[in-house]
């Protein structure tokens, strides 16, 4: 059971934007699930998980597209419960862009401020200063089915900063867009975001999006959140099975706790405290060495046999057979190095710190 | 050998045009035969002279539009023709628009049965519906008669053009519903929330963001039901009870009870004439920079 303070654990700093026991039901289903949470101003949080798991529920009720069954939302000190979407001044960025298909550029960009009753002098300007942030000079007069799929993405981008936002809401914006444009604009959106050191909260369920983007992670699950975090934290200390199954590849081995202790292969394992029973044990394939020349100390050493490798170019991947369970391994490759074949007998080694122990989930 | 592709393409290019001729010529005869001959055979009609048994005599001559010209009923019928089923049109046009609205926001089974609801009407024919309309309008009907009881009054909504509004109205409003859907297209939920999200109060997005975008299926919609009520009339007929007058009810009884078919043609192609100043109107409405 993931426990209900997890959010509250990783409060650092003073908040900017604050979820008190933010929750959403459907009729009996639960889609967010009590959600405590502090970002303090000018971070950019990442919400990770799988579809379904509440995440962009949580972003509607914070944007106030979707009312919230419970819980407060607080920004600056202000509880937002009951202020409707346009009275919230939040910038939102679609993961199907929703520009305005009537409407140029230019006038797409200036929506906000046109709302906003702003003089049209400082419209003109500050519409030309953000189209040139996004990098979209010159192309101000066209209508958006004339862009493509990343220029609409950065139109959708400047339509939201220019208005100036308390909180900037970025909703899988990149998943529309091919691997190569989502690299180039994973890092503008952080760059900018440094830039104009805007608060921001961005719902992705591509989890090299949020370790690489975010300051901090909320891996979500089922509508709860199971850990908040840094990248790092996330990736070297997770705390339930589903947040090392979820970021980063892991193996997951099964196995059996007695007495604050679970063995594999004959290799005899810690357990945390009050766990017994059925346990996963997890460590990361690349963490994992196959045949050391060196014989370290305090290292876990299990025998098996190779099933199947595969050259993947930058790593070599073998899958290992240790007493009936899959045990995946990732090396580096260095160029050179031979390709063991299947059936061939190999000594695994990891270092305990590597090894994670969750007992099984109910 | 190099002659062989040079003949394929040429024959292939002699394959293609025919093709396209051979797709389009059914409906070319049947346009031909069925709507540009008759339009012709009208056209020629109304310059032939009139006599006052009904028959017809083939003698070219203006007589004919003359009459329509000068004669101040006619001028008053076309008026009162295209000012009725204008404000048909935007009545049902404003009837029909949140129904379209709120179909193009719902889905699934709740959508499909809206949906029938909508298209049912259609089932039964216009006359049915008209007769409905008399019932219920009429002196006795249930509407007066909830009227009186409530001290309003009993109010004359039938054998007067009210009751050509109501009746038209209503059998109108599943083409305007459909038309609109049809045009909805580019309307997105995403959208309006976007709007919503950057300071667009309900109203605002409403005006900026909805009625912009639903614009094509509120052009079409209009052109449609315009067309279909400035021909309709037996609608006109039975609940104008003699008492209304337009283009369309002159044109058939000018061609079934008076028997003066050069007026029913001249007439006729002055229906024909609105119908494209209409789809003139509505390219317009389209494309305001053309």
């Amino acid at each position: 059971m993931p426990n209900d303070e997890s959010g509250a654990g990783a409060t650092s700093g003073e908040a900017f934007l604050s979820l008190r026991g933010l929750t959403k039901h459907y009729g009996d289903a639960v889609a967010v699930d009590n959600i405590n949470l502090d970002v303090p101003k000018g971070q950019l949080v990442a919400f990770l998980g799988p579809s379904g798991c509440g995440k962009t529920t949580s972003l509607r009720m914070i944007a106030g597209l979707t009312p919230q069954s419970g819980g407060r939302i607080i920004v600056g000190g202000q509880d937002l419960t009951g202020v409707p979407a346009y009275k919230r001044d939040m910038g939102l960025v679609f993961q199907s862009y929703a520009l305005f298909p009537h409407m140029s550029v230019e006038r797409n960009v200036g929506f906000g401020l046109e709302m906003r009753n702003v003089a049209r002098d400082e419209i003109a300007k500050r519409v030309r200063d953000a189209i040139a942030l996004v990098h979209l000079t010159s192309m101000e007069t066209r209508r958006p089915t004339a862009l493509s799929g990343g220029q609409q993405q950065r139109v959708a981008l400047a339509r939201a900063l220019v208005i100036r936002p308390s909180i900037l809401l970025l909703d899988e914006p990149l998943s529309n867009l091919d691997a190569k444009l989502r690299d180039e604009m994973r890092k503008e959106i952080r760059d900018i975001q440094q830039r104009l050191g805007i608060t921001a909260v961005f719902v992705t369920h591509d989890q090299t999006e949020a370790l690489t983007m975010c300051d901090k992670v909320v891996v979500m699950n089922h509508g709860r959140l199971e850990q908040v975090g840094t990248p790092t934290e996330l990736y070297e200390q997770p705390r339930t099975e589903f947040v090392a199954a979820f970021v980063g590849r892991m193996n997951r081995i099964r196995a059996h706790a007695r007495n604050g202790g679970t063995e594999f292969a004959g290799q005899r394992l810690p357990v945390p405290a009050g766990v017994d029973g059925s346990v996963s044990i997890m460590m990361r394939p690349h963490r994992i060495a196959i045949n050391p020349v060196a014989s370290e100390e305090a290292r876990c050493r299990i025998a098996g046999t190779i099933v199947r490798a595969v050259f993947v170019g930058d790593i070599l991947q073998y899958e290992v057979d240790v007493t009936g369970q899959i045990v995946s391994v990732e090396l580096a490759t260095q160029g050179g190095e031979s390709v063991l074949a299947p059936g061939a007998p190999v000594t695994l080694c990891w270092r305990p710190q590597d090894t994670y122990v969750f007992g099984a989930s109910p | 050998m190099t002659t062989i592709p040079a003949d394929r393409n040429d024959g292939e290019t002699n394959r293609r045009l025919p093709l396209v001729i051979t797709l389009l010529l059914p409906i070319a005869l049947v346009n031909t035969l069925g709507f540009l001959t008759p339009v012709f055979n009208l056209l020629r009609m109304s310059f032939f002279e009139a006599q006052g048994t009904g028959a017809m005599q083939e003698v070219y001559g203006f007589a004919t539009w003359q009459k329509i010209v000068a004669d101040s009923f006619y001028a008053e019928l076309l008026l009162n023709s295209v000012g009725t089923s204008l404000a048909i049109t935007v009545l049902t046009l404003l009837c029909s628009y949140p129904i379209a609205l709120y179909l193009h926001r719902s889905n699934g089974l709740w959508r499909s049965i809206l949906l029938v609801l909508v298209i049912a009407p259609l089932l039964t024919s216009a006359v049915v519906r008209t007769y409905g309309w008399i019932v219920i309008l009429s002196e006795n009907g249930p509407i007066n008669n909830v009227l009186a009881a409530t001290g309003v009054g009993r109010m004359r909504l039938i054998f007067n053009q009210t009751g050509v509004m109501i009746g038209l109205t209503e059998i109108l409003m599943p083409y305007m519903i459909l038309a609109l859907l049809a045009g909805f297209g580019r309307l997105e939920l995403r959208v309006e929330e976007a709007a919503a999200s950057l300071g667009a109060s309900p109203l605002r997005v409403f005006r900026h963001i909805v009625l912009p975008l639903t614009l094509p299926g509120i052009a079409l919609g209009s052109l449609l039901c315009f067309v279909l009520a400035v021909s309709s009339f037996i609608t006109p007929k039975l609940l104008g009870g003699g008492r209304v007058f337009l283009l369309a009810t002159e044109i058939y009884d000018q061609a079934i009870v008076t028997l003066n078919w050069p007026v029913a043609s001249a007439l006729s192609i002055l229906i024909l004439l609105i119908f494209g100043t209409a789809l003139l109107l509505y390219t317009r409405a389209l494309n305001p920079a053309a």
